[in-house]
């Protein structure tokens, strides 16, 4: 993975809940430019351990000369959110790679239609800007939960205008998805971000209307979940890796100082996959990549966001 | 670096010739003495001083007449650029990309001055010299992509991901190894490498698209290919294969050394940072059979590699009619010796 | 090349499906074979969602079909003599309709792709099309040294329309041309003419 340094140029509390912030390159070099919808992957050294996650571009794509992420504080942080709320200030390092897009808008759509959910607004930041820039047709759709979640309203309402409609549900309003869905042109292309739940039931509405599985775009990021330890054996490194509780199996493959590929750490892009040689329990598959065939097959799995729930797996490392 | 450039043609009388240091530099491809179709990608990272692969598009003495040699194409072909209108930023992409490599890269030959979207490139050895708007397209009297294609060594491709696939939806395609970009542009990666035999049942494109998908920004990669040519020729398309096709008869076993080309492509990749599609680049190198031998170890391997070349791959490639006779014109140059692993002369 | 290859630009066709996931369904068919493919769907089920059938008459070989098919079905049928007339009607059809509407299309080579670069105008990929191929095997064929389009080629080299160039047809096809490769098939050796046979008829 490509990486390079950063600086912390700036820190906006957005809501109770969310803060953004603010990159410039460390070496003062220009930021590349990206495309809408794109995310990097923050590299934090927490007491030792290093940590990854990846967060959504949000801004101008083109020329920026700062980067800006938002990052909503999870209750159950594995040390991600909390350490960029609580121990991260201006004038603080951080190193991120190159931006990747695993969400990008698809330049054929005769129309694009947006549909966020909470802090699944990010990516549709930057998107939104290659919207207005090329003239394209657009409608945004942001639902969140009460006027505290509300990040970016204003500045969308101002750069959207009449082409974003806000939902906010503790004033009872939700998304109507099958109306919203039943009633666009041909050549309508569908992106959604957001709660697990809201993408599914997209998702899935869409397919019963009969949209094709081209036009329905989603991203959701994983945070590597927890769950019993158990033991790695790398074939080809010829070793054993314990992986704890609390650390993805990537993490614990990264921290015994084997380097494996990887990009989104997500679970959403399949760079990771692993082959699986063997193992004496059954893999818990946590990822949105591998199609439902193959993770019933049992022969591949994405550290970065699955385990396994056995003694001792082995993979071709 | 300061570099000679010839004048040559690669039609008509065919007047292209290699220097010794243009020989020297030469991507072979075979570090075995058996060739088998793979991916055998690799980052495209900096090479040695004077490799091609020392900077991101190489730039060799053949230069100014390869350029001459594009325009001709162009003129009598406009289709040989092809570019679908969703492309539009990704030409944009392509124009910067290859004009800050050129004048990183080459700061004699050619310059790039920013102010804002304002643009100045200078390219001397051509004698051009334009103050532009990036982005604009009323910018040139043609497409970015044409502009800047017309300008660098090699054919270009742009691919387009979406649907899980990369589609090859724009190009500029002049010194092709017989394949049509006007017939293929728009089309999937598994239909425009449909043609290849036994490729698809290894499952080697599938994992290089899979690869590809996942190619990240500032991290470009690069292979060989290699194919044949009867004479120094650029342009063999299928749209002028009337024009070249009849040459494969020609070949004698007193003028396969200097009519009988090997043929490298080396191809690299790279992400585009706004449009998110990848910049497929092929860059062609030609040596004749003379010209190889003068390296003792590359005869030796070439030998090697071609009288065991699968079947398919002779029908594929359009050896047939010659590979016979290259192979013995190569066997007297042979003398069954070990040949080292590695590529070098 | 050896058996069990396959060039994968070629198109594999299917037979018309009723897609069970859909918010609105337009059928259309080419001639008496096209006629036949459509009653066959109707065989399966009539569909709850708004449907609209488009059966172009001709080119009527043996039969013609619209008054089976509009006992069939009565209110969803439209008939026009040509493809040309049914593809107008197509493209007024798909300026006002809405996500969700499957296509289906029974006919001959020409005619399918015909469809599929009408429904590309409007944003759907030829792969969501349900196609079948019936009536003839005959290919449209695009000349890649005059990159004229001939069509009704039943042999395996055939004259092209543009240029005059003997051309071999190859499987590698093109879903933005709708054609297979035409390429001349005496280049290299002016005048050899390999036989000509009929492969699709």
């Amino acid at each position: 993975m490509s990486t390079f340094k950063v600086v912390v140029s700036n820190i906006q509390q957005i809501t109770p809940l969310i803060k953004q912030f603010s990159f410039i390159r460390e070496d003062g070099a220009s930021l590349p430019p990206f495309s809408g919808g794109s995310h990097v992957v923050v590299a934090m050294n927490i007491n030792g351990r290093l940590h990854r996650n990846p967060y959504s571009l949000m801004g101008s794509p083109q020329a920026p000369d700062t980067y800006h992420i938002a990052v909503r504080l999870q209750e159950h942080s594995r040390g991600g959110s909390a350490y960029l709320h609580h121990e991260v200030k201006v004038g603080s390092q951080l190193e991120i790679t190159y931006p990747n897009n695993l969400f990008a808008l698809d330049k054929r759509a005769r129309k694009h239609l947006l549909v966020a959910g909470g802090i699944g607004i990010t990516p549709f930041m930057s998107q939104i800007e290659d919207l207005i820039r090329t003239k394209a047709n657009y409608e945004l759709h942001y639902a969140y939960r009460s006027q505290d979640h509300a990040a970016f309203t204003s500045t969308l309402k101002e750069k959207c205008d009449e082409r974003i409609r806000v939902y906010v549900e503790s004033e009872g309003l939700s998304i109507d998805l099958k109306a919203l869905l039943s009633k666009q042109p041909l050549g309508t292309h569908v992106y959604v971000c957001g709660p697990n739940a809201m993408v599914v039931a997209l998702i899935e509405t869409a397919r019963s209307l009969g949209w094709p599985e081209n036009h329905i775009h989603s991203e959701q990021f994983l945070a590597p979940p927890s769950g019993e330890p158990f033991k790695v054996k790398l074939a080809k490194s010829n070793i054993e890796v314990h992986v704890p509780a609390e650390m993805s199996m990537l993490e614990a493959i990264e921290a015994a100082g084997v380097d494996a590929p990887y990009s989104c750490r997500g679970g959403a892009c399949g760079r990771c996959e692993l082959e699986v040689i063997r193992t004496d329990g059954v893999l818990v598959h946590q990822d949105h990549y591998l199609s439902e065939a193959d993770k019933a097959a049992g022969k591949k799995i994405m550290p970065c966001v699955s385990r396994a729930k056995c003694h001792s797996l082995e993979i071709n490392l | 670096m300061s570099l000679a450039f010839k004048k040559e043609t690669f039609r008509d009388d065919y007047t292209y010739q290699n220097s010794a240091e243009a020989i020297r530099r030469f991507p072979f491809p075979f570090a075995e003495d058996t060739y088998m179709y793979s991916v055998n990608i690799e980052p495209h990272t900096k090479g040695p001083v004077g490799a091609v692969t020392e900077f991101a598009f190489d730039i060799d003495e053949h230069y100014v007449a390869e350029c001459e040699d594009k325009a001709k194409t162009l003129a009598l072909d406009a289709g040989r650029y092809q570019a679908l209108p969703h492309m539009a930023e990704a030409q944009w992409d392509f124009l910067e990309l290859t004009m800050e490599s050129l004048s990183n890269d080459y700061p004699d030959l050619f310059s790039l001055k920013k102010d804002g979207l304002l643009w100045t490139w200078e390219n001397k050895p051509l004698g051009i010299k334009n103050t532009f708007t990036f982005g604009d397209s009323t910018s040139f009297d043609m497409d970015p992509m044409e502009y800047m294609g017309r300008q660098v060594q090699g054919d270009f491709v742009l691919l387009d991901q979406r649907n899980g696939t990369l589609y090859a939806d724009a190009g500029f395609i002049t010194s092709q190894a017989d394949w049509s970009l006007a017939f293929d542009v728009g089309m999937a990666w598994h239909e425009w490498h449909g043609p290849v035999p036994q490729v698809t049942k290894l499952g080697v494109m599938d994992r290089a698209l899979k690869f590809l998908m996942a190619l990240q920004l500032g991290a470009p990669v690069r292979r060989l290919n290699w194919t044949m040519t009867i004479n120094p020729r650029l342009d063999t398309s299928p749209e002028n294969y009337p024009l070249w096709g009849g040459d494969r008869n020609k070949v004698t076993i007193d003028n396969v050394g200097e009519l009988v080309h090997l043929r490298v492509e080396l191809q690299s990749l790279f992400r585009l940072p706004r449009s998110n599609a990848i910049l497929f680049s092929i860059r062609c190198y030609l040596i004749n059979m003379n010209e190889l031998s003068t390296s003792a170890r590359w005869a030796k391997r070439f030998h090697r590699v071609l009288k065991s070349l699968h079947p398919d791959l002779v029908e594929y490639k359009g050896l047939t009619k010659f590979k016979d006779l290259t192979v013995q014109w190569l066997s007297k140059k042979d003398d069954g010796a070990e040949v080292a692993l590695g590529t070098h002369p | 090349m050896e058996r069990g290859y396959w060039i994968r630009s070629k198109p594999v066709y299917s037979t018309l499906v009723w897609q069970q996931q859909a918010n609105a369904h337009i059928v259309l068919v080419e001639g008496s074979a096209g006629g036949l493919a459509a009653m066959k769907l109707f065989q399966q089920m009539h569909p709850e969602h708004p449907t609209k059938v488009l059966y172009a008459r001709n080119p009527v070989v043996q039969q013609d079909l619209s008054i089976p098919l509009s006992k069939v079905v009565p209110d969803a049928l439209l008939m026009f003599e040509t493809t040309e007339e049914s593809l107008v009607a197509f493209e007024a059809h798909l300026s006002s309709a809405c996500m969700g509407l499957r296509i289906y299309v029974a006919g001959s080579e020409r005619f399918i792709w015909q469809v599929a670069q009408m429904a590309d105008k409007y944003g759907i990929d030829d792969s969501d099309i349900i196609k079948e191929l019936v009536g003839t095997l005959a290919r449209p064929i695009y000349c890649v040294h005059c990159k004229t389009i001939s069509y009704e080629a039943h042999t395996n080299i055939k004259k092209c329309d543009g240029c005059g160039k003997q051309l071999f047809v190859r499987d590698h096809f093109s879903r933005r041309l709708g054609a297979y490769m035409g390429l001349m098939v005496d280049a290299e050796d002016p005048g050899q003419i390999p036989s000509i046979e009929e492969i699709y008829p």
